[in-house]
């Protein structure tokens, strides 16, 4: 199965292909307040370098969220159109999730500006706390809390050291988890601000 | 802290951005308020300039946020008038108002809770070609902005 595997939901731009949950590329890179420009000619590389050509993919897998308001529509914008297009899957990835793997116990977070975080909690297949939005007050409590789990984000702004995330490797290890989008048309983003 | 700075020419208001201009820095937020024509948009073309920025700087009053990237550093220009009642307000200000440069608002009132630790400017009127300027600061990241300001300011 060939997936084409999509991120812009926060500072960087990540383009992935995998074949039958093997990653054949990837590359990544901050591109903040750029990905609407750099998003297609990515993918047009990608395309090029494995000679799979759009309309073969299976699969789509795309960040959904929360993060960048920009950012997170960018990716699934062009995510959604080349699913209706090419008739390919679509799945959809918290964009929290991403930063750890199904052999992680971790934190993952985003800053949300106003003193407040995006925070997504898991446990390896489980989902500890549903991404949401706290004040940094009650973050810093939650990391303090629980020791035994690994903290994922450029945490810069809360004054701490954040493991960097490895995106592509991320999504892929959650694919088979997720539902694919019934009708990828009307598929939304999530913001969590609304 | 508050200073006020009286301006009787285009210049004299040139001189008071470039001061303030020359001591920002990435994260910088300044709200700027004052009735229409008293020199918001001159005031921030100024400021624009002294980072270095040779893009014509106009009023974001249709478009809410105007990005500047040919300066020192990113320079943000928020008109928040048309976010008024609130219904539209939720589109990512805050990226760029806590963000990697300096952000300027006009009518940061009706976006309050977005409008991070700023230097408050407001200008007021006094007739055709004066000026006046109150700077007001609650924030010690503007302090050496102040110190300086002292100076020109009484």
């Amino acid at each position: 199965m060939k997936v084409l595997i999509l991120d812009s939901s926060n500072t960087d731009l990540s383009v992935g292909v995998s074949i039958d949950n093997k990653i054949i590329y990837k590359m990544s890179y901050e591109a903040w307040q750029r990905q609407s420009e750099f998003m297609i000619p990515e993918i047009e590389k990608a395309v090029k370098e494995t000679g799979i050509e759009l309309k073969d993919f299976d699969e789509i897998l795309c960040g959904k969220g929360p993060g960048s308001y920009t950012g997170i529509r960018i990716a699934l914008t062009i995510a959604k159109t080349i699913s209706v297009m090419s008739g390919a899957k679509l799945k959809l990835i918290s964009s929290l999730r991403m930063f750890g793997n199904r052999e992680k116990k971790f934190i993952a977070l985003i800053n949300a500006r106003s003193a407040r975080s995006y925070i997504g909690v898991y446990d390896h297949d489980q989902i500890i706390l549903e991404d949401t939005i706290l004040s940094n007050e009650e973050v810093k409590k939650y990391i303090f809390e629980h020791p035994d789990y690994e903290v994922y984000g450029d945490l810069n702004y809360l004054n701490l050291k954040g493991k960097e995330p490895m995106i592509i490797e991320g999504m892929l290890s959650f694919s088979s988890l997720i539902k694919e989008e019934e009708n990828p048309m009307s598929s939304k983003p999530v913001y969590l601000k609304d | 802290m508050e200073v006020r700075y009286v301006s009787n020419s285009l210049e004299d208001t040139k001189k008071l951005a470039l001061m303030i201009g020359k001591n920002l820095f990435r994260g910088s937020v300044i709200s700027l308020n004052g009735d229409l024509g008293a020199g918001k948009t001159t005031f921030t073309q100024s400021l624009a300039l002294s980072l270095g920025i040779e893009d014509k700087v106009s009023s974001p009053t249709f478009n809410i946020l105007k990005c500047y990237f040919d300066g020192s550093m990113p320079f943000y220009h928020i008109d928040a008038y048309r976010l008024e009642d609130g219904t539209n307000a939720n589109i990512g200000l805050e990226e760029v108002i806590e963000g990697d440069g300096v952000c300027v608002i006009e009518w940061g009132q009706f976006i309050k809770e977005m409008v991070f630790e700023p230097l408050d400017i407001q200008i007021k009127i006094l007739d055709n070609n004066s000026r006046e300027f109150v700077i007001t600061s609650n924030f010690s990241k503007y302090d050496v902005i102040m110190e300086d300001l002292k100076e020109i300011c009484r």
